[in-house]
């Protein structure tokens, strides 16, 4: 089998729950594949992950590799690295592409890989596509040239209102690791057929030097800020962290709801970092963002132009969350969100 | 057996993108006019580092890769209460991506020599990957925790949970390891005056300086040259763009009594094909 210039995308799950981010990753692959007029490949790794192979065929696999085996039940660092790095050591050439979702779970392991290969990797994408690339730096001849066919990995930069192009032509697989959220998943489709591979990792005693004692998962539905349809998120212009029980009261009317924040509100120990939303929080795309008290650093927004609405209350008329947000009202957060509710309640309510 | 520690803590300077100075009307940043800062994620590392310290005792050794004034955030960690600075400062070194930073700075690790934690920030405000620590845990064959909330060291141990997506992790770990450390972790303490005035006494007794900062490049670390720099980074920037600025469409409801603006953006919502109907309880 030769494995020349496929896609290779690193599966995502949590307790055998395919995380939103696969569903991304794969959509983003496809689209990367066939520029390229090759396959997608996926990984998944895990115990007892029954059905989650066939739900990346339909999702967009041609082939699925799968270790699935009891010591890889919890995810740690050592032992999924070990067997991610001995599949892609099993091809005969690595991929030219290998993909990783920007969570908890990515941006611990794909560097780890990356350093293993001793390989460029983009973090936090946005936009991945494929592309001619001529470089001309003179600081290192052996590096001139024009590439075909590269990796093109879009990302925010510097923490600045800018978007760099990150390249890596000179060695495979070209890595890069996907914002959650950012991407638009691949659609199910029921009658693709594609290949999948059971592999058989040995480990080595040093891969559980970490042991995991406990996991705690969250029970709150209201943590999902991927999943959630409706966000009601508050910034430093709350003023303290009671603020957030007005939020929390005022997310009571909506299904599907979650709180969110930035990170000043963040950083300020008003909530916890898990709710952070924007580029070094989560990236989200609910049907309805309300932004009470954020200014709308570039940040912010990057985590948030997904939105299909997005509502703003600032007391700022000048404040730049009013460039892109689609309806807004200046004024006090702490007259708007009370009588918001009230009035969503009596015109929506169901 | 003594339990002291031997931390290392990884310190970057950043622009201080929050000052007016040095940011372009774009946007973009001037590196020589910004003003520079530590990289607020690394405080965190740091009062990490200082915590297990004062539990354990044991030293902490901050290292810094960069220019020459990349020795302010050394002095900085020093007023905090870090033992030493090693500041790896080497024009070869420039424009290094993150596998070559990683690189380099494993190198310094390696030197310094039988460490137990190397805490680093969970990322930086400039470079903005996270991924320079577990690039330099791999190349250690270290463990890692990344996203570290709560530590411990008990009995030889690290006792620590991460942040997953949807939950915490309570983990066990021989040392030495890797530690990123979340931002949700306890804020950096208020500098100690018996340490900045010792810090300010370097400033004028070069000896000790030299002694408690020192400098390094990549031959005193037998680092590799091919290995770093713009030679040894498998990426490149290859463009750079503004984010479009879609603006300007924005429905403004200001200058009216709360309630009523209230009242025609609820209005405006439940006629222009929101759907937002469907998610009101
Ligand atoms: C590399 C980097 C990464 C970053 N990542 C993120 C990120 O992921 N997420 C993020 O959010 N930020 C991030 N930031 C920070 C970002 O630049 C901003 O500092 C931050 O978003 C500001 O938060 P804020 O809007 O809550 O606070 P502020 O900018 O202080 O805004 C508060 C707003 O509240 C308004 N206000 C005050 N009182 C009231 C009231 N009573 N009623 C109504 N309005 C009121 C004010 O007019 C003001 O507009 C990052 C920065 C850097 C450099
Ligand atoms: N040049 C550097 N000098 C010292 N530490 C660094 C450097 N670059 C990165 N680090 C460490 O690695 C962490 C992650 O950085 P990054 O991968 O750039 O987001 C930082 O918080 C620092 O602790």
């Amino acid at each position: 089998m030769n494995n020349f210039e496929n896609v290779f995308v690193i599966a995502d799950q949590i307790q055998n729950d395919l995380r939103p981010v696969s569903m991304e990753l794969l959509g983003a692959a496809k689209e990367l594949a066939e520029k390229l007029g090759v396959k997608v490949q996926a990984l998944v790794m895990g115990h007892n992950l029954k059905d989650i192979p066939q739900i990346l065929i339909e999702r967009g696999a041609d082939e699925v590799y799968i270790v699935d085996q009891p010591e890889l039940k919890e995810y740690t660092t050592l032992t999924y690295r070990r067997a991610a790095i001995a599949v892609l050591n099993s091809f005969e050439k690595p991929p030219h592409i290998v993909l990783c979702g920007a969570t908890t779970l990515g941006r611990d392991l794909a560097p780890r890989i990356a350093a293993y290969f001793e390989t460029g990797l983009t973090a936090d994408c946005t936009e991945l596509d494929i592309g001619e690339y001529t470089h001309k730096g003179k600081a290192d001849p052996s590096k001139i040239g024009t590439f075909k066919n590269c990796l093109y990995a879009i990302r925010p930069s510097f923490g600045e209102s800018l978007k760099a192009r990150i390249l890596g032509p000179w060695k495979n697989p070209q890595m890069a690791t996907a914002r959650a959220g950012a991407m638009i998943p691949s659609r199910v489709n029921t009658k693709r057929s594609g290949e999948i591979i059971p592999m058989k990792v040995e480990f080595d005693k040093s891969d559980f030097r970490v042991k995991v004692i406990e996991t705690i998962r969250e029970v709150s539905k209201d943590l999902d800020l991927v999943k959630a349809k409706v966000i009601v998120s508050g910034g430093f212009g709350l003023g303290g962290e009671e603020g957030f029980n007005l939020l929390k009261d005022f997310s009571t009317i909506f299904n599907d709801s979650a709180i969110g924040a930035s990170r000043k509100a963040v950083d300020s120990g008003w909530i916890p970092y898990a709710h952070q939303v924007g580029q070094t929080g989560k990236t989200v795309r609910p049907v309805v963002y309300i932004a009470l008290g954020i200014s709308g650093a570039i940040q912010h927004r990057v985590g948030i132009s997904n939105s299909e609405t997005i509502i703003a209350v600032n007391k700022d008329e000048n404040a730049p969350i009013f460039q892109f947000a689609h309806y807004g009202i200046v004024g006090d957060l702490y007259e708007v969100v009370p009588l918001l509710k009230e009035q969503f309640k009596k015109v929506m309510g169901n | 057996m003594s339990d002291e520690l031997k931390i290392v803590v990884l310190i970057k300077q950043v622009p201080d993108t929050s000052s007016v100075a040095g940011v372009n009307p774009d946007g973009t940043v001037d590196r020589a006019r910004a003003k520079r800062m530590i990289n607020p994620f690394d405080k965190f590392a740091l009062q990490k580092a200082l915590e297990l310290r004062a539990e354990h005792g044991g030293v902490i050794i901050a290292i810094s890769m960069g220019p020459p004034p990349a020795i302010e955030v050394l002095f900085d960690a020093i007023e905090h209460g870090a033992d030493k600075g090693f500041l790896l400062s080497d024009k070869r070194l420039a424009a290094s991506d993150t596998l070559a930073t990683a690189y380099a700075l494993f190198k310094c690790i390696e030197y310094i020599k039988d460490v137990d934690i190397v805490f680093t920030g969970l990322q930086t405000t400039d470079g903005d990957t996270a991924q320079t620590g577990p690039q330099i845990a791999e190349r250690l064959n270290y463990p890692q925790i990344t996203y570290c909330e709560d530590l411990i060291v008990e009995n030889g141990k690290v006792k620590a949970s991460r942040i997953i997506d949807g939950g915490v992790q309570k983990l066990e770990a021989p040392m030495p390891i890797l530690v990123t450390v979340a931002n949700s972790a306890t804020r950096l303490e208020h500098k100690q005056f018996a340490n900045v005035y010792r810090s300010k006494e370097l400033l004028r007794d070069e000896q000790a300086k030299k002694e408690r900062i020192q400098l390094l490049d990549l031959d005193k670390i037998n680092a590799d040259p091919k290995k770093v720099g713009l030679v040894g980074s498998p990426t490149v920037v290859g463009k750079t763009w503004k984010i479009g600025e879609k603006g300007g469409s924005c429905r403004l409801f200001k200058g009216a009594a709360v309630s009523k603006e209230v009242e025609t953006l609820v209005d405006c919502l439940s006629t222009e094909g929101r759907g937002i109907e469907e998610y009101v309880r």
